[in-house]
């Protein structure tokens, strides 16, 4: 039948549609939630703020400082040594590292740690009926679980973001140093290229991209189905869905703040 | 019917032999029609007869379907659970009792049909009223659902954290009580995944209880349990009803409790039953108080209330 060989090309495609709208829906109920009293999720809210910043720390760091170093610190630097122009490092350093190294790192490794935990921990409530227990007896999870990882997530990638830059500009200093050269070039053109819309931009985006995180994250846990397979199988897609998406909102990002913002465009010697 | 008119009629276990319907039975005028993709000859069975039970229903399901994807669970379910009773849903496993109890609470909703709670339409209900209407429910989930993060105490204490301004001594009284009740008194501190399922069974059983509300559902107290502490359970279950009604009537609460116990346990459905609910292929085949369907001469209720393997209901 016409009809359902149509239905067999367009299913995947129509759920996947179906997914990435009920995932707007929950970030706009998210939202709605988080604002409108009353307020019951502090005490989650820390605990979650506490529990990523514990996960993620360690991890942060080495891929921080590891990326940092390797990618833009020595191949760059590799690069610019054949002109002669290693001291313009620092200055490929604000645009690589705090434009798009450090939130990538930052936003991958939260959530491929953080984000996982999340929906690992969701799910596994979701399979034991808990957050149906909790729907029943009077508790909308909504409000009392996703909105605190939401707060939580975006404010830690936005901090962690910080960290995350001032790690791999750790990277980028080891890198110098081991093509045995100065600091001093480094650190000129790095602040002469920096400026302070690279920088919030750069918060801004990280702590949008937390939100990404947090709401793909939940949305994989509370719909795990399938028993603890299922869960696994919530976690790896969450995984995914998040990265793409990360990928995708970047690239809008960092459009509209070019476009929005032309002096960051202009090198600076 | 009224709360007034209920008041004359017996209740709990003298029902049976007093009520003047249970001699006649109800013969249905017309037969409803079998669901759409179904033979009439696979709800052959099915006469759908219901023996008055006296109450008022305070959960109500209205030709109510539910499939999912192709799965068709509820396939026309129109049931009652009356007023004041100690009610028995009963079915063979997977015909959906568990999702029957889920649409009563609102999580999950219907795709047809109407479900009601105390005469108000539950798909309806915008999500406040809903969250208020859910208050009147006590529910024990089949798996417990316990709170795995929460030790037992934390866990039963819950819905009187959640829903009252009770001192932690009230709360710590009542919980002791409860947890005592159901044999924990001893393992109030134990977290969840260091219990035994039948534990996690009972102190689910335990939180439903807490709050007293008007309407408890459990769903399948007794799987799990041995046959000394189901029958305890049993007993459990009619002692605190009997207690709940007192209260309700000394306190002219406008709804009597009213209990839903899902089971696969004839013994206990027959100990502890006021009324009692067959379910099969996602509709009722019979239902009525508890005697007149023992009575019954329907040969899929004969086959299930005796547990024997000749009769309509096999293996697939
Ligand atoms: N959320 C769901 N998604 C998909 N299918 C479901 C869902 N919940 C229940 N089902 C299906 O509905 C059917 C009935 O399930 P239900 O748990 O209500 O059975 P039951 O009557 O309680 O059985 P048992 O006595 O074994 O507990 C099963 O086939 C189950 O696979
Ligand atoms: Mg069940």
């Amino acid at each position: 039948m016409a009809t359902t060989a149509v239905d067999r090309v367009f299913a995947p495609t129509r759920g996947v549609l179906q997914e990435a709208g009920e995932m707007m829906i929950l970030t706009g109920r998210t939202i709605v939630s988080a604002v409108k009293p009353p307020y019951p999720y502090g005490a989650e809210f820390v605990g979650q703020f506490m529990f990523a910043l514990r996960l993620c720390w360690f991890p942060l760091l080495v891929s921080t400082v590891a990326f940092g170093y390797e990618a833009p610190g020595l191949q760059a630097a590799n690069f610019l040594v054949l002109f002669g122009a290693l001291d313009r490092l620092g200055g490929f350093f604000v645009l690589a590292s705090i434009r798009e190294f450090a939130p990538f790192v930052d936003a991958i490794v939260l959530a491929g740690v953080a984000g996982t935990a999340i929906t690992a921990d969701l799910g596994a409530r979701r399979i034991r009926e808990e957050l149906d227990a909790l729907e029943v007896l009077g508790v909308d999870p909504i409000k009392n679980l996703v909105v605190p990882r939401f707060l939580a997530l975006m404010l830690v990638t936005g901090l962690f973001d910080i960290y995350a830059l001032l790690f791999g500009v750790f990277g980028g200093v080891l890198a110098t140093l081991v093509n045995h050269q100065p600091l001093g070039p480094f650190w000129a053109t790095f602040f002469n290229n920096a400026s302070t819309t690279d920088l919030w931009g750069s918060v801004v985006k990280t702590t949008l991209f937390g939100a990404i995180i947090a709401v793909v994250c939940c949305y994989k846990g509370m719909t795990a189905k399938g028993g603890a397979e299922g869960v696994g199988r919530a976690v790896n897609e969450a995984v995914v869905i998040a990265f793409l998406a990360i990928f995708a909102f970047n690239y809008v990002f960092t459009q509209v703040l070019l476009a929005t913002h032309p002096a960051l465009t202009d090198i600076v010697k | 019917m009224s709360f007034e008119d209920s008041e004359g009629t017996p209740i709990a276990g003298d029902l049976a032999d007093g009520s003047p319907a249970a001699a006649a039975g109800p013969e249905l005028t017309t037969r409803p029609a079998p669901p759409p993709g179904a033979s009439e000859e696979e709800y052959a069975n099915h006469s759908y007869k219901v023996y008055p039970s006296g109450r008022r229903n305070v959960v109500e399901f209205d030709n109510t379907y539910k499939s999912f994807g192709r799965n068709q669970i509820l396939r026309g379910l129109t049931m009652g659970i009356p007023e004041g009773m100690v009610s028995m849903i009963l079915g063979p496993s997977g015909t959906g009792k568990s999702v029957c109890i889920k649409h009563m609470v609102g999580l999950l909703y219907p795709d047809s049909g109407d479900v009601r709670v105390q005469g108000e339409s539950v798909p309806d209900m915008p999500d406040e009223q809903l969250f208020e209407m859910r208050k009147k429910f006590g529910l024990l989930f089949q798996d417990g659902a316990l709170f795995s993060s929460m030790n037992l105490y934390d866990n039963v204490a819950f819905p009187l954290r959640q829903h009252t301004e009770k001192s932690e001594q009230e709360i710590e009284e009542i919980v002791m009580r409860r947890l005592t009740e159901v044999g924990l008194g001893y393992s109030r501190d134990k977290l969840p995944n260091e219990l035994s399922g039948g534990m996690r069974k009972r102190a689910g059983f335990a939180r439903a209880l807490v709050l007293e509300p008007d309407i408890l559902l459990f769903d399948e107290p007794d799987s799990g349990l041995d046959p000394v502490r189901t029958a305890l359970l049993g007993e459990l279950i009619l002692e605190i009803h009997r207690e709940m009604m007192e209260d309700a009537k000394a306190q002219k609460k406008p709804y009597l409790p009213t209990f839903a116990v899902v089971t696969h346990d004839i013994m206990s459905a027959r100990r502890v039953a006021d009324y009692i609910n067959v379910l099969w292929r996602g509709r009722i085949v019979e239902a009525g108080p508890a005697q007149d369907m023992l009575n019954s001469d329907n040969p899929f209720i004969r086959q299930f209330l005796a547990g024997e393997s000749q009769g309509p209901l096999t293996m697939d």
